[in-house]
């Protein structure tokens, strides 16, 4: 209601204002009009200089008494553009016609809109500094001279190498069985099968993990024609899950330096999967959670949890 | 083909089968489960006429599973089990001699399938001689397929739509010599099934729980 009656009182002194000015404007040109038309012809010449300075005064204190009225008025009215918060666009809302132009509605929207966006996109940014991937942190950290320099090093291993290093790995573990394929020239392709509870194909690139896959351990891990089907995914819920965390260790597990050690964290991290269906979720107990089991493995202990479980 | 579990649900006192399958389905509802079409297994049993002596004759089953449409499955008594096309049937009436239809015998469950996240569920009513004899629920964790290592999150499944009433790891399972592995044709469902099958056979008839 004050809003209402305040606006009331500013219009009624607007228009007073309006009038002062006009008034004021009228005065001033009744000075320069007197100047212009300079002296009237009368029989002295003091009794000219003597009018026109009285009518020259007399035109003075009328601008300066129209000037007094319109700066006491100006206090009346008062600046109400900044008591709203959204400045003069805050004007739009006094529209009468809102149904046929919705201006003001749609500008807090927006507005709305926008602060909620930054205040997103500030959080994000700030949790990715935080916990940038390493693969992508290499390429920003390192300077772009050195980096080609680093990579032909360890992308160009000989054959021989790569098989002693999966051979080795292959004998750490003994319930996991790596296969090792070459479909295609000399990049690598691995199949893991672990236990009777899964199977994994794995892309290398010399000895860089480039993209792994999970299936069930009775589903098909070879194409019709015979080759080894490296895209699609797996039929389960359960495995697609894997799979989805199978290459966030991918990114997890880098160190372009010594890319055995790499592979064989990761193989040590996917070996824990061998208990998939035995273990009961580390946090909150139960086997089953929207009717999956613990489908993630902690990088540093290997404890298995639930996806939501986990932090 | 995953590990399978059939068991038999007790009807709820004071309700009919009806109700209580249809409780059933509300719950499996509420979990999330979302409902695929339905599902049906039947079976009937053969004598063998060609007795030898002292010995009681030996039973034959033939049974249909809807997950198999093409196949017709056969189980002897205690013995060897054979997974044959579906025109067996037909075999069968030229084997008249040697085996007859025991009439009156055939057993069905029929009902809707479900499915929940890798889960299956078939919630059936079983039938003999068209009136309602119990409910059999069939659960199917299709991820894992040795039954040792998914029992205790099967049974924490199904124990979160059936109660407490959950049943042991099946014997079909537990009798297994070498490994827990479960083979790629139904014949455990289908021994499982045949269990259930004369286990209701064998009960009395419940009042009160005709068809309607």
């Amino acid at each position: 209601m004050a809003d209402v009656m305040n606006v009331g009182v500013n219009l009624e002194a607007f228009s007073q204002a309006i009038n002062a000015i006009q008034a004021l404007r009228s005065s001033v040109t009744r000075v320069f009009d007197s100047l212009k038309d300079g002296m009237k012809n009368k029989e002295t010449l003091e009794g000219r200089e003597k009018v026109f300075i009285t009518d020259f005064q007399d035109n003075l204190q009328a601008v300066n008494r129209d000037l007094t009225e319109l700066e006491r008025l100006s206090n009346l009215v008062g600046r109400p553009s900044e008591s709203h918060p959204l400045h003069n666009s805050g004007l739009l809302s006094l529209d009468p016609v809102q149904d046929k132009t919705p201006l003001y509605s749609q500008l807090l929207q927006a507005y709305k809109w926008s602060n909620k966006l930054q205040y997103h996109a500030g959080l994000a940014s700030s949790l990715l500094n935080q916990q940038s991937l390493k693969r992508s942190a290499n390429q920003i950290g390192a300077s772009a001279k050195r980096r080609p320099k680093v990579q032909p090093s360890t992308l160009v291993l000989p054959i021989q190498y790569v098989d002693d290093v999966i051979s080795r790995i292959g004998r750490m573990f003994p319930d996991m069985s790596i296969e090792l394929f070459r479909p295609n020239g000399t990049s690598a392709v691995l199949l893991v099968t672990l236990g009777k509870v899964l199977k994994a194909i794995v892309v290398m690139r010399s000895l860089f993990i480039d993209r792994t896959i999970v299936r069930g351990y009775h589903e098909n891990v070879y194409s019709e024609d015979g080759k080894l089907d490296i895209w699609s995914k797996s039929n389960y819920q359960v495995f697609q899950k894997v799979t989805d965390h199978a290459t966030t260790a991918l990114l997890h597990y880098q160190l372009p330096q010594m890319p055995d050690v790499v592979v064989r964290s990761f193989m040590t991290w996917l070996r824990s999967y061998t208990k998939l269906f035995q273990t009961p979720c580390q946090r909150c107990g139960k086997f089953l959670q929207d009717g999956l089991p613990p489908t993630w493995r902690d990088f540093r202990t290997l404890e298995a949890f639930h996806d939501t479980c986990r932090q | 083909m995953g590990v399978t579990c059939v068991c038999q649900v007790p009807v709820v006192e004071g309700k009919s089968v009806q109700q209580t399958v249809e409780q059933l389905h509300k719950r499996l509802e509420q979990l999330g489960a979302v409902k695929q079409g339905s599902f049906f297994v039947d079976c009937e049993t053969y004598h063998a006429t060609t007795n030898t002596g002292a010995q009681p004759s030996k039973l034959l089953y033939v049974m249909h599973n809807s997950e198999t449409p093409l196949s017709c499955l056969v189980l002897f008594d205690g013995g060897p089990t054979l997974a044959a096309d579906a025109n067996f049937d037909v075999l069968m009436v030229k084997l008249k001699s040697h085996f007859q239809n025991a009439k009156g015998h055939k057993v069905e469950s029929r009902g809707a399938r479900y499915r929940y996240a890798d889960f299956l569920i078939k919630v059936g009513t079983v039938t003999m001689s068209s009136s309602a004899r119990g409910i059999s629920v069939e659960v199917e964790y299709s991820a894992c397929v040795v039954p040792g290592d998914c029992w205790n999150l099967m049974k924490e499944f199904m124990q979160s739509f059936l109660g407490p009433s959950v049943p042991d790891l099946p014997s079909v399972f537990s009798s297994k010599a070498e490994g827990l592995f479960a083979p790629a044709d139904c014949m455990d469902t289908m021994n499982q099934y045949l269990e259930l099958f004369s286990k209701i056979r064998k009960q009395q008839v419940l009042p009160g729980s005709g068809v309607r």
